[in-house]
């Protein structure tokens, strides 16, 4: 059972409420995922089950912070060597130091970047506080990302569609359980941008931890947290960069991917982690 | 989690070259004390016994709210078991540098106490967010309006008074174009744009000014209009003010009308937190926020 269900009881299938209402009585994983980072924009709920995860997985503070990592590098990459000049943020989480459009436009200033999240909360944070420089443009888009169909239109309205784009998707597709097959979802994504776009990507890893420590982790969210939790193998990662060239090395370790000097060398976290480019 | 704050010397090099508001300052001294205290594993009610003076004056000295003293500074220290006689000196120095007057001291005639310690506060913040239910926020004001609102509240106040008044909330807007800024956040009730405060002119240039101001990058406004019925905001107005530093509590400033009340209890401001939250998911985005006063403006 899913923790959304757990909270919709009768509810089932398609008619599933997806949407998270603001609920400071439930943890919610945008709000973990800041208290992991340090930030202050978190509930009691939020520390209590962020504590109950890292009392059964300790890692998961790595995970968060090697993540965040990951976007710099990824963003920097992207902006940078693949020059690439719009991007679709998938999954926005609540701002804190060193946001997507922030990275792209210190690399170049006309970056364009769209972020979509369907957490009223964080929406709200990102209208505020992810305001974009005067050379590129941010926009908000409120869509669950399951709902290609209101993500692709909207974010229509800033970025063009007949230039390349970077789609990236971090530590969210984990929310999105096989019944919504995450699979497609992405696909249909990758369909809508030319060749040359990129999808970025992160994802929990079920062959990088043990099964005590998946059902663990599965236990609190369930009990404790407003979203679903699924884990995914190697190649169930790698299989979402269908139609892509694997930018080497390749889905490797989230803090493997082109490490930068003065990285944690001994942490290791549970996050597969990729970057393609569409043929 | 990784919750360890840098070591003394970086922390001090890091105040040497910022700024140097005397509040700021203070909040980031008083931090250090803080931790130093921490790290030592010393009470408060011991430290305050070792400078002739309360638990309490230690937690104001520790939140910055009170001026340090280059006595007392110098006694905790050697209690905390800084030996290190280049921090020391350092430490001194940045005492000495947090004891200039603030920009406000030219105003103690006119200013309560309450008062001057927000201005600290708000001074020191990095974050601003505030939720309005009868008057534009303090730093959004015109002169007009903020003329109008002083003389409302201040009925036997005279003419040159009320003048100090406005002087003073123009002065406070400049942290507004300061190089480093501070996010302001302001949802304010649409109550807020239909109450007239002045004749119509001093409303539509009020108007006016809210429009241009939402454009400042640092800046976002929100209205949440009647049409969306009520809101979580039975609190009436209040302002959450959050500081860089990691340890430093967000506070809530809740303005009284011959006081004020700062909440600083974890459990207290997540409340305020989650209404200002909850207003925010609720009110028009800036974007059409702004359209809204454009609207308001052609109906005055």
């Amino acid at each position: 059972m899913t923790s959304d269900e757990a909270h919709a009881p009768g509810a089932g299938g398609a008619g599933r409420r997806k949407k998270p209402p603001f609920d400071t009585t439930v943890a919610n994983q945008a709000r973990i995922y800041d208290y992991l980072l340090g930030g202050k924009d978190n509930y009691e709920v939020d520390r209590v089950a962020t504590e109950a995860v890292l009392a059964i997985y300790p890692g998961l503070a790595f995970n968060a912070k090697a993540n965040r990592a990951f976007l710099g590098r990824a963003v920097r990459f992207l902006a940078g060597e693949a020059g690439i000049r719009q991007f679709l943020d998938i999954g926005t989480g609540i701002p804190t130091a060193g946001n997507t459009h922030q990275i792209a436009q210190a690399v170049a200033p006309e970056c364009r970047v769209v972020y979509v999240d369907y957490d009223p909360i964080v929406l709200a944070h990102a209208r505020a506080l992810l305001t974009s420089n005067e050379a590129g443009a941010t926009e908000y888009v409120d869509a669950d990302l399951r709902d290609t169909g209101t993500v692709l239109r909207e974010a229509g309205q800033l970025l063009d569609f007949t230039k390349p784009v970077a789609i990236t998707l971090l530590a969210i597709l984990h929310a999105v359980p096989e019944a919504d097959d995450p699979h497609a979802i992405v696909a249909r994504l990758l369909d809508a941008v030319p060749p040359g776009s990129y999808l970025a990507l992160s994802h929990i890893a079920s062959d990088l931890l043990d099964v005590a420590t998946r059902q663990g982790i599965t236990g609190v969210s369930d009990r404790m947290i407003q979203q679903d939790f699924s884990f995914r193998a190697h190649d169930e990662v790698t299989r979402f960069f269908a139609g892509t060239a694997l930018v080497p090395p390749g889905v490797v370790r989230v803090e493997e991917w082109r490490p930068e000097p003065g990285q944690d060398e001994a942490a290791r976290s549970s996050l597969w982690a990729g970057i393609g480019r569409k043929r | 989690m990784d919750n360890e704050g840098p070591d003394s010397e970086q922390l001090l090099s890091g105040l040497e070259g910022s700024a140097g508001d005397s509040a700021v300052l203070r909040m980031r001294l008083g931090t250090e004390l803080r931790r130093l205290r921490e790290a030592a594993g010393i009470t408060p009610d011991r430290a305050g016994f070792e400078i002739r003076a309360s638990r309490s004056k230690i937690s104001r000295l520790e939140n910055g709210r009170v001026k340090l003293k280059n006595r007392d500074v110098t006694d905790l220290l050697v209690l905390y078991g800084v030996t290190d006689e280049a921090v020391r000196s350092k430490f001194l120095a940045l005492v000495i540098r947090s004891n200039v007057p603030d920009w406000w001291g030219e105003y103690s005639d006119i200013l309560p106490g309450w008062f001057e310690n927000y201005l600290g506060l708000e001074a020191a913040a990095a974050t601003i967010r505030s939720f309005e239910v009868q008057f534009v926020n303090g730093l959004f004001q015109t002169a007009d309006y903020a003329r109008a609102v002083t003389g409302l509240g201040r009925k036997t106040a005279t003419d040159d008074e009320i003048e100090r008044w406005v002087k003073l909330r123009l002065k406070r807007q400049e942290l507004l174009t300061r190089p480093d800024p501070p996010n302001v956040w302001s949802v304010m009730d649409e109550a807020v744009l239909r109450r007239p405060v002045g004749d119509a002119a001093v409303m539509r240039a009020q108007y006016q000014h809210l429009i241009e101001i939402a454009e400042l990058p640092h800046v976002t406004l929100q209205v949440i209009p009647f049409a969306r019925g009520t809101h979580a905001g039975e609190s009436g107005s209040f302002t959450v003010l959050r500081f860089e530093e990691r340890d430093l509590p967000d506070i809530v400033y809740l303005e009284q009308l011959t006081n004020a009340f700062y909440l600083e209890q974890r459990s207290d401001v997540e409340r305020y937190l989650e209404v200002v939250d909850e207003i925010s998911g609720e009110a028009l985005t800036p974007d059409e926020t702004t359209r809204f006063i454009e609207q308001a403006a052609r109906e005055t």
